[in-house]
């Protein structure tokens, strides 16, 4: 009987009251349909069905081993550059079968950006490094187009105020939160649809966390945004949608599976998630 | 996989449990304060007004270790639940311990008159049930337990009921000349005293259904009252439900 009352009640508030939101169902950008990750024989991730939306920002979280940055690497085709790994079901990029051998993965990559966990600038002035992916894709005409380019990008990563001043400085020589502000700019310079962000504030402080995800919030509004985080009050603090994955251990092999368990619009997450594994991870029960 | 956050954890089962103390305490207040009225024990009474100071202590004690847990340990979940729920039970508790005061505060007033047995049969029947009431969903609150809380409810009906007895004794017991209308209207009032206590107890209840699925009755009303602005229909047109 708890069981009825409880299905009741979770089917009669689905959009009023404790855990609602006002979200949009925005356009499809990723429909990912039963997706399955493998490395050679090993199963890295399973189960993984859901949408990511346009101009949200939906965030993955889960235990360590439970295949969140793997799925983050599908959507931008990185897994290609490890030799072993595969991918089964469906993922699709606006409509498109973005692992479709006709698809040319250096122009996925090009219209779907990546920041990772650690700033990694290139080794040369902060203004080369905004100006190398436009550079190579060949998206400035004059170099008064590149000029413009930097200082957009700068702008939309909230770091031209504290550069522009020292463009042809090198990029090393800027804070943890700076060269990943920078990263970010770098990202978005060749005018991506989409940005991965994989940890991005793991190796920051917490001044620096707060401006990179202020900054999230001013950038969804141009672009769709996928974080994988260890942060789990950061998932809740900035994104609209969240996925929780676990990490399942074949007591036979002793290998570990990660598999979607629950995907829901954050403030449902974190205030009524529909899974008990859920709400005990997030309340700290088990991690 | 081990528990994280045991201390806080630890925690917030001791806040649960300080609310459940509070609780208790009204359960024992509710036959006290019965036998005071009834049995006019002016020192009892005093007794009892004089222990609310406390009562009130312990209600804002939790709500300050509520509030504390929610700036320090960003509670989500069914921890938010059960955080924000003590925010809504300590004051839930603490006004119900003032409603027996209320009734002590009647059995002063009314010292000297005797009460006819048919009104003293039908008060001691509401104290027996609005106890009863108090004491399942205090147990439900802390055992989790959704379907005890859902019959909360239902157990208030009869008290209601009880309550409209007892109003209609007292027109008779005064058409009848055993008592005056000074102790007509003192009755009047304990038999509201009681019947909110009962109230009370169905709020409660509501908070313990809410910390297990995060629904609350007014969720109802929420869904209606959408339902009538999307249709256009003008607020109260279609009466209360």
């Amino acid at each position: 009987m708890t069981e009825e009352i409880e299905k009741r009640h979770h089917a009669m508030a689905p959009d009023v009251g404790h855990g609602s939101t006002d979200l949009q169902n925005n356009d499809v950008v990723f429909g990912v349909e039963d997706l399955a990750v493998y490395y050679g024989e090993f199963m890295a991730v399973q189960d993984v069905s859901l949408d990511i939306r346009e101009n949200e920002i939906t965030a993955f979280i889960g235990p360590s081993g439970c295949g969140k940055t793997t799925v983050l690497r599908c959507f931008n085709r990185m897994n290609d550059l490890i030799e072993s790994a595969r991918v089964t079901g469906s993922l699709r990029y606006h409509g498109v079968d973005l692992y479709d051998s006709k698809v040319d993965a250096v122009e996925v990559r090009r219209r779907i950006g990546m920041v990772f966990q650690k700033p990694n600038p290139f080794p040369k002035s902060i203004y080369d490094n905004i100006a190398y992916g436009p550079r190579l894709s060949g998206l400035a005409k004059k170099g008064s187009e590149m000029d413009d380019i930097v200082q957009h990008s700068l702008q939309k990563a909230a770091i031209w105020d504290e550069v522009k001043d020292r463009l042809k400085e090198s990029a090393l020589g800027m804070s943890g939160g700076q060269q990943q502000r920078l990263c970010i700019a770098r990202a978005i310079a060749t005018n991506p649809d989409v940005v991965l962000m994989d940890e991005p504030c793991s190796a920051l402080d917490p001044i620096a966390t707060t401006r990179i995800e202020e900054l999230m919030q001013e950038l969804k509004s141009d672009y769709t945004i996928v974080i994988v985080t260890h942060n789990m009050q950061q998932a809740a603090r900035v994104s609209d949608r969240t996925a929780f994955f676990v990490t399942e251990v074949n007591p036979e092999s002793d290998r570990r599976t990660g598999r979607l368990i629950e995907f829901n619009p954050t403030a449902k997450i974190f205030s009524n998630p529909d899974d008990e594994r859920t709400e005990q991870y997030v309340t700290g029960r088990f991690g | 996989m081990n528990e994280l956050r045991q201390e806080f954890h630890s925690d917030l089962d001791e806040v649960r449990n300080e609310v459940a103390r509070l609780g208790a305490s009204v359960v024992e207040l509710i036959p006290r304060v019965t036998g005071i009225l009834l049995q006019q024990d002016l020192e009892g009474a005093e007794y009892v007004l004089r222990g609310d100071d406390e009562i009130d202590a312990r209600a804002i004690d939790i709500e300050e270790r509520a509030l504390r847990l929610l700036a320090l340990q960003a509670p989500v979940a069914g921890d938010l639940r059960n955080l924000a729920a003590v925010l809504k039970l300590a004051p839930e508790i603490e006004r119900s311990a003032d409603l027996c005061c209320n009734i002590c505060k009647a059995a002063r007033r009314i010292y000297g008159h005797s009460l006819d047995p048919k009104l003293r049969g039908i008060i001691q029947r509401m104290s027996d049930q609005a106890q009863q009431e108090y004491k399942n969903v205090i147990e439900a609150y802390m055992a989790n337990d959704a379907v005890a809380a859902a019959a909360i409810p239902d157990m208030d009906e009869y008290l209601d009921d009880l309550h409209r007895q007892l109003i209609q004794q007292i027109f008779e017991s005064h058409a009848a000349g055993t008592i005056d209308l000074q102790v007509g209207v003192q009755m009047a009032m304990v038999a509201r005293f009681y019947e909110r206590l009962g109230d009370h107890a169905v709020n409660i209840s509501q908070r313990v259904l809410y910390i297990k699925t995060g629904w609350m009755p007014e969720h109802d009303a929420a869904i209606r009252h959408k339902a009538r602005v999307e249709a256009g229909t003008p607020a109260g047109a279609e009466g209360t439900d």
